[in-house]
């Protein structure tokens, strides 16, 4: 007997479980939800070239993160080469629906996050939201597991330094 | 940093990302993919023109740059001694980061070439390619020119050797980019004359990837589809149609079995330059996903129904979801029966419960809905009494079942939730067999029961007697 409606193997059983959460990661990722949703469609798509990996579910799911988050770095990649005329620390403002709902607290890491390198942004985001151990992140992006370490500890400092100059420009 | 300011960050940290990623709401998605109409392939101008093109071939004409829509550096399908695009076409476009070239031998030598795909630069990466290498027996160019779906992320698939003639083709995937489930098809490129030239399909309909509809399937609700598939074995191209169709619904549902047995077919490339099909008998998937021949006997894995669920909740107590979208559901009996549900977002939803004696299942039905509350209701009292919920927004609605099959329990029918979040409905026909049914959401306030197969019990009552009849 198999293993029930093909969803537990089905790309669009995927879709149905797992769009939401990996929409929320790749929104960490490319700020906003137009781009998130891009991503993650184009993330299904990159599934669907390999059949291979869509009849294994756990490979399938580790897949989708992994394109997610290789495709947020090209959006953001392709959107930074658009905007080159740009201040290198302008990280444009936040949505209106940030704005309006995320609690300043919250806003003020979320903006210093931005400010990071992409490599940075993702190790803390796959770390502390995706709840992702070292050695997952580490294969997740095709890094040691002593580069994780290293690039959450340096991402956390700087974290903690753009914090601080958000701090100071919002007391200015 | 002391260790104090490193945990104050991460947790502060933690917080904010939490919070974000929760400002996207199940109702902020935008609508999922719908099922469509697959558009027969051999209407499409691109395969007319590559038809075309590999008729020319045979006069000896050599054209390429093919493409849906006419631009300037395009050659007419016009008969000539001999047609030719310039060489320059695409000699200036970039090869992507994100493209990886393939590695074959095209020209028979037992040495390699490596092609490079070069992605003409549009706004929406639908450009074309431009496929060029140096082959080791002249050191000449080789190029040809492909419309992929996209040019983000070129690669090859396996080569294969189509003609037998010793030299290997190159094998470009065409992924639909209208969503999953829509079928994709390889595209094969054979050396001819120093270019790559894309080879004609004789039965397009059957090299596909995907879901395609049976004539004649569509209902009001679910469309019956059949599963494609196409591998590669031993330097060879094989494709795969299922047997039997399954059900297809809206919101990315369907009750394809977890294997199924399909006709194979290789595809060989004949002198014309036009991929034709052989068949190649009886294929089945294994449990893994692999494709084998069939076995005496083989057939689609049956639907699998069990165990049930039997764990609820009644008026006064309540139970918590930690997996998924987290909620808190609570009965509350004062008066007219009420759901009250808390979601880990905040929101507080609550619905009356219009069943006699009400249970909550504790199994959420995650095959109805997932990205939300979602709860099945029962009567302690009745067993034909079924109500489904699930979260709209700020809302939670009845999900009204549609269609042809009743959600109750009776003489002739049998639903439960399983332990996996399915609810089945099984109907009852001739000789003790019974057709099988999952519901799945067709709106935000109704639900239908898809077909699922045949199968016998030999007892009802218990799903684990299920077998084939």
């Amino acid at each position: 007997m198999g293993t029930g409606v093909e969803a537990s193997v089905d790309i669009t059983e995927l879709y149905a479980a797992h769009r939401l959460a990996l929409v929320r990661l790749a929104v960490l990722l490319v700020d906003d939800l137009a781009s998130a949703e891009d991503v993650v469609q184009d993330a299904f798509a990159a599934l669907a070239r390999r059949p291979e990996a869509v009849r294994d579910p756990s490979r399938a799911l580790a897949y989708l993160r992994v394109s997610v988050v290789n495709t947020a770095r090209s959006a953001l990649r392709r959107r930074r080469t658009a905007r080159a005329y740009a201040p290198p620390r302008d990280t444009g403002p936040p949505s209106p629906e940030e704005s309006a709902v995320l609690a300043e607290e919250h806003r003020e890491v979320i903006v210093a996050l931005r400010r990071l390198a992409p490599r940075q942004r993702e190790v803390l985001v796959l770390r502390y939201w995706s709840n992702l151990t070292e050695a997952e992140i580490a294969a997740a992006l095709d890094i040691s597991q002593g580069t994780v370490k290293s690039t959450a500890s340096r991402a956390l400092v700087a974290l903690q330094k753009s914090l601080r100059e958000i701090e100071g420009e919002e007391e200015r | 940093m002391s260790t104090d300011d490193v945990m104050d960050l991460e947790d502060r940290l933690r917080a904010a990302l939490a919070a974000r990623a929760e400002l996207v709401r199940p109702e902020d998605l935008g609508p999922v993919a719908p099922v469509v109409p697959l558009r027969p392939r051999w209407r499409s101008p691109w395969v007319l023109l590559a038809t075309a093109a590999a008729v020319l071939l045979v006069l000896g004409v050599v054209l390429q740059g093919l493409a849906p829509d006419p631009r300037s550096d395009d050659v007419a399908p016009e008969p000539g001694p001999q047609v030719e695009l310039p060489q320059d076409v695409g000699r200036d476009w970039q090869v992507r980061s994100d493209s990886s070239p393939a590695v074959l031998d095209l020209d028979g030598d037992g040495v390699d070439e490596t092609v490079r795909f070069r992605a003409e630069e549009t706004k929406d990466f639908d450009g074309r390619i431009r496929l060029e290498t140096t082959l080791s027996t002249t050191g000449e160019d080789a190029y040809g020119v492909a419309r992929l779906s996209t040019t983000i992320g070129t690669y090859a698939r396996d080569p294969i050797d189509a003609d037998g003639d010793g030299d290997q083709e190159l094998v470009l995937p065409f992924d639909s980019m209208g969503g999953p489930g829509e079928p994709s098809y390889p595209m094969v490129f054979d050396l001819r004359d120093g270019l790559l030239v894309q080879a004609a399909v004789s039965d397009p309909e059957l090299l596909l990837m995907g879901n395609t509809p049976v004539d004649g399937g569509r209902t009001p609700y679910y469309e019956l589809v059949r599963s494609q598939t196409y591998w590669f074995e031993d330097g060879s191209l094989y494709s795969g149609r299922s047997v039997n169709a399954f059900a297809e619904g809206p919101n990315m549902t369907a009750t394809r079995p977890a294997s199924m047995v399909f006709d194979a077919w290789r595809w060989v490339l004949d002198a014309e330059g036009v991929l034709r099909p052989q068949d190649a008998g009886c294929v089945a998937e294994t449990p893994r996903g692999a494709i084998r021949p069939c076995e005496p006997g083989a057939r689609d894995a049956l639907p699998v129904l069990g165990p049930e669920a039997t764990e609820f909740f009644g008026p006064g107590e309540e139970f918590r979801w930690t997996e998924g979208y987290r909620y808190v559901a609570r009965l509350e009996q004062q008066g007219e029966p009420t759901l009250v549900v808390q979601g880990g977002d905040g929101r507080t939803l609550e619905h009356p419960i219009d069943v006699a004696d009400p249970r909550v299942m504790t199994t959420q039905p995650t095959r109805i809905f997932y990205d939300g509350a979602s709860v099945v209701v029962r009567s302690a009292t009745d067993p034909a009494v079924f109500q489904v919920l699930a979260q709209d927004g700020d809302a939670l609605r009845e999900l009204a079942p549609v269609g042809d099959v009743p959600l109750t329990t009776d003489a002739s029918h049998r639903t439960w939730l399983t332990t996996d979040g399915a609810l089945v409905t099984v109907v009852a026909e001739d000789d003790a067999r019974w057709r099988a049914y999952f519901w799945a959401m067709v709106s935000s306030t109704e639900m239908v029961a898809l077909p699922a197969g045949e199968v016998c019990f030999a007892d009802v009552t218990d799903t684990s007697t299920a077998r084939d009849c």
